[in-house]
């Protein structure tokens, strides 16, 4: 599946990169990329995750061939 | 015909919603007059230089563009319901903005001021809390920083939950 991060998640991870992944669910994506990179869990756990645009829950089951955008907390204005 | 109270002028439907150029208060303010309109606020919300340790040299602002977009012509649409506005607009900046330069505007036009202020607020409020928006603070030691993030789900527990300092006018 296609990653993509913003903000500070792009002093963790790439901005894009792709992953393999046999997570079935977000909640299982965000504990693989929690252990990839232990240092980004205080900010991923902040995270909202977005599968082709659209805000998604923790259960919402993934593709491998889905395109998920990792969103931290809003800071624009 | 009497027309739609939702219905905006062209200025707002052709508007990008978010900008990798300078923002045009003045000609965006120019376009924002309507006939049944008494009020018209234009808020801008302005890259600032406060920081008493290290001088903010310049701010970058980065967005999920698609999410951002959408996101904003929601709350924008969600304010017209709520509020019986003439016209509603938003624009956000992306990448490099300087201190004074706007890094966002919302006018909005209605009938009285009142009606006029508290859209306006409601909108940049949401904006801030809710768009997939984000600074990073360039300092002028070459230093940078990721920050003022909306840390509402800390008091809400729900990062889909907010604190807003815009509230219900209590009657």
């Amino acid at each position: 599946m296609t990653i993509e991060v913003f903000a500070v998640l792009k002093d963790y991870f790439q901005k894009e990169f792709q992953l393999q992944s046999s997570a079935k669910n977000i909640s299982e994506l965000k504990l693989q990329l929690t252990r990839q990179n232990p240092e980004a869990a205080n900010v991923l756990d902040l995270c909202r995750f977005a599968v082709h645009d659209e805000f998604v829950d923790q259960n919402f089951s993934i593709n491998p061939n889905d395109t998920i955008s990792v969103i931290p907390p809003s800071s624009g204005g | 015909m009497i027309p739609s109270p939702l219905s905006r002028p062209a200025v707002a439907a052709d508007l990008p919603f978010l900008s990798a150029e300078p923002l045009d208060l003045v000609g965006l303010l120019a376009k924002s007059h309507h006939p049944e309109a008494g009020a018209v606020v234009l808020f801008s919300g302005e890259v600032r230089d406060n920081d008493p340790q290290t001088d903010v040299d310049y701010l970058e602002y980065e967005a999920q563009e698609a999410m951002a977009a959408k996101s904003i012509k929601q709350i924008l649409d969600d304010a017209c319901e709520k509020f019986p506005l003439k016209i509603a607009l938003a624009q956000h900046r992306v990448g490099k903005v300087g201190v004074s330069e706007s890094a966002v505007v919302v006018i909005t036009a209605s009938p009285h001021r009142a009606e006029a202020y508290s859209a306006n607020r409601y909108i940049i409020d949401r904006i801030k809390h809710e768009s997939p928006i984000w600074k990073c603070e360039y300092f002028k030691d070459g230093t940078k920083e990721w920050g003022g993030n909306c840390n509402c789900q800390k008091i809400t527990g729900d990062a889909n939950k907010h604190v807003y300092e815009w509230t219900e006018e209590k009657k």
